[in-house]
């Protein structure tokens, strides 16, 4: 018992996948409106900017960094497209351009600092949350609308009432799947193709266990790590597209208390905040199973919705208190002690 | 040693006249922020993020984290509110305030320390379960109208406009800056984080020493709610959220290495003060108060970063200067060194 145990928690995925059939069973035991996949899908699709950022930034944490300014950075582009569509004038996919170079760029400064400057990460990470936050609130000072409002109406419903163009990426359907879930499989895909299947994925893995050796067998460290904070920049300007379209508006503080709940999915995912250990797939799991139990515990336990921290951080707590203790042979020390 | 000594001076030095910089900058941009009561309602507003910078900075000197202080602090200001508003003593909210964050901080410490789960991610976790036990304990609804002796505390002054909980914080800070640089356990805090296994080597428990850490940051964060149920009278459920980062923030301004084994109490202390003026100030420069966060972040990256390349400049200076000395003495080789 105690060796499948720690077998089970060897194998990090499996757990997961256990729990969250676990949680299908239990929730769709206690009411079976909660097994109509719309409505799963449709809390897939709430939850959407934390599942996409955080596979990106499972990547900056196995290089061994934590990035907590990527929320910021959903506002920063979510006011960008919204300014420089409503107020500039311009196309609306030109804005949505701009802002992903925008991100990309503050990404890069980051990255910079971190990889160049020798600065711990989380500290620029803090840093850049405050300034990239500022920054938003400054952009939406140029609008005509005040920040509170937020800037609505973008273009895409046709006669019939479908979703088109821009809003087609917050609300649209493919095949009957919400285009968002759509995307969110495709960047999936990506993520471990990069990881899993690259040269530059394996290179993510050596710095994470030993930046000094990584440099010395001939990679570019730095130039490495500061990419991954600009892809982790690029999916927070991603995420705040799909989010700006799905709500029909353009706000600065669009996904502001986020950092917490990415950094949650990434640890339940298995991936070691000192860098090295990791995959695509434990962090995609995990944020499905806070995003169900987000979902479940309201429909069919009456939570309530305004207190769903409490659960997710129990989960948390027991579980990589869990991980521990069946990793170190913690309860083997106690039951020697016992006999003794 | 002295050089080390110096070095520990430079770092919260260097803080402290940041700080009379920004007043001085201010004061240019407008004369009349130089006044006694202008200045001196500057460091009473950082009361909070002093206690809070302080506590943490027991943990980060450990070389951990913790990222719970800002929910801690909301729910001891909740229970502070609650014990109020049934007209309990300042006593009983106290001993609440000071048990709730020991508790915490015992929990916290214990998972860190014993389990050895990363305590970002351990914090983080109690971070959300506190966060849900006062959405409980408050039953979701803001505390508030609570009269007595604690709602006319918030803006007493003692003297010369210094109010009373300011007073307090400074006394707390100058025991702890004492103990931690002239007792033997105190050292031990900056001993964990500079070198957990030699400091195991050597006899200092590194287990006791950082859940001694987390227990007095959680206690610290307890009298910050208390504060903060005295000063604004109102306490949401919400109360405290972000204060964690601004708190980890005023550390770094402070000179604490996040790594841990480095920094003092004063800079923390200092680091607060600026962390929490810095929008009192861009009111006198004449700046709305949007440009609050991006002048923090500035500020922030700057100062971290200049930090970051002198020390390596000075290392370097430093590896230069062995190897050169080496060369002059004893040009064969290397072995008298």
């Amino acid at each position: 018992m105690k060796n499948l145990l720690k077998k089970v928690f060897k194998h990090w995925e499996l757990f997961l996948v256990i729990f969250l059939i676990l949680e299908f069973v239990i929730f769709g035991a206690a009411n079976p409106k909660f097994l109509r996949p719309k409505s799963i899908m449709n809390s897939i699709v709430n939850y959407i900017s934390v599942c996409i950022i955080s596979l990106f930034v499972t990547l900056v944490m196995i290089t061994g960094g934590i990035d907590i300014q990527a929320p910021s950075i959903i506002g920063l582009t979510s006011i960008i497209i919204g300014v420089l569509w409503s107020d500039a004038g311009m196309n609306v996919w030109v804005a949505t351009l701009i802002a992903v170079v925008v991100a990309a760029l503050c990404g890069a400064l980051s990255g910079f600092f971190i990889a160049y400057c020798g600065v711990q990460p989380m500290v620029v990470t803090l840093g850049g949350s405050f300034l990239y936050s500022g920054l938003a609130l400054l952009v939406s000072g140029f609008s005509a609308t005040p920040a509170y409002k937020g800037i609505s109406g973008f273009p895409g419903k046709n006669e019939a009432g479908e979703f088109i163009s821009f809003r087609f990426l917050g609300k649209g359907t493919l095949f009957g799947i919400p285009m968002q879930i759509v995307i969110y499989i495709a960047l999936i895909i990506l993520c471990i193709w990069i990881l899993h299947k690259t040269k530059y994925g394996e290179k993510l893995y050596l710095i994470g266990v030993n930046q000094q050796a990584a440099e010395y067998s001939g990679i570019n460290t730095r130039a490495t790590i500061m990419s991954t904070y600009v892809l982790s920049a690029v999916s927070a300007a991603l995420a705040g597209t799909l989010l700006t379209a799905n709500v029909n508006s353009a706000k600065y503080n669009l996904g502001s208390g986020y950092t917490l709940a990415i950094i949650t999915a990434i640890v339940l995912g298995g991936t070691l905040n000192t860098g090295g250990k990791g995959s695509i797939l434990g962090t995609v799991l995990a944020s499905l199973i806070i995003c169900i139990l987000r979902y479940g515990l309201p429909l069919c336990f009456d939570v309530d919705t305004q207190n769903l921290d409490l659960p997710v951080g129990i989960v948390l707590v027991l579980v990589v208190l869990g991980r521990e203790i069946a990793g170190q042979g913690i309860l083997q020390k106690w039951f020697k002690k016992k006999k003794v | 040693m002295s050089k080390v000594k110096n070095l520990f001076n430079a770092r919260w030095m260097s803080s402290l006249i940041f700080l009379l910089a920004l007043f001085l900058i201010t004061g240019i941009a407008d004369p009349s922020f130089l006044k006694y009561s202008s200045i001196i309602s500057c460091f009473n507003s950082a009361t909070m993020y002093t206690l809070l910078a302080v506590g943490i900075a027991f943990v980060i000197m450990t070389g951990e984290i913790d990222v719970s202080i800002g929910a801690t602090l909301g729910i001891t200001a909740a229970m502070t509110g609650m014990i109020a508003q049934q007209g309990g003593s300042v006593i009983s909210m106290l001993a609440a305030c000071i048990a709730t964050g020991a508790a915490v901080g015992l929990v916290n410490g214990t998972g860190v320390a014993y389990f050895g789960v990363p305590s970002l991610i351990f914090t983080l976790g109690t971070n959300s379960v506190i966060r849900g036990l006062i959405y409980i304990l408050t039953d979701g609804r803001t505390i508030e109208n609570f009269g007595g002796v604690i709602a006319s505390y918030g803006n007493k002054t003692i003297a010369a406009e210094i109010t009373v909980y300011y007073a307090i914080a400074v006394v707390l800070v100058v025991i702890a800056h004492y103990v931690l640089t002239k007792t033997r356990k105190g050292k031990y805090f900056i001993a964990v984080g500079d070198n957990a296994g030699g400091a195991n080597l050597v006899g200092i428990s590194v287990l006791g020493t950082k859940i001694l850490a987390y227990v007095l940051c959680g206690m610290f964060a307890g009298l910050g709610g208390f504060v903060f149920a005295s000063k604004y009278g109102q306490v949401m459920t919400v109360a405290g959220n972000g204060y964690e980062m601004t708190a980890i923030a005023a550390c770094v301004i402070g000179g604490i290495s996040l790594s841990g084994g480095l920094g003092n109490m004063v800079g923390a202390a200092i680091g607060a003060v600026i962390m929490s003026s810095i929008s009192r100030l861009l009111v006198f420069i004449g700046l709305p108060a949007t440009y609050n966060n991006t002048i923090t972040g500035v500020m922030l990256i700057v100062i971290v970063v200049a930090d970051s390349l002198a020390q390596r400049r000075s290392i370097e200076m430093a590896r230069r200067k062995r190897l050169l000395s080496r060369t002059a003495e004893n040009p064969e080789g290397g072995e008298k060194a």
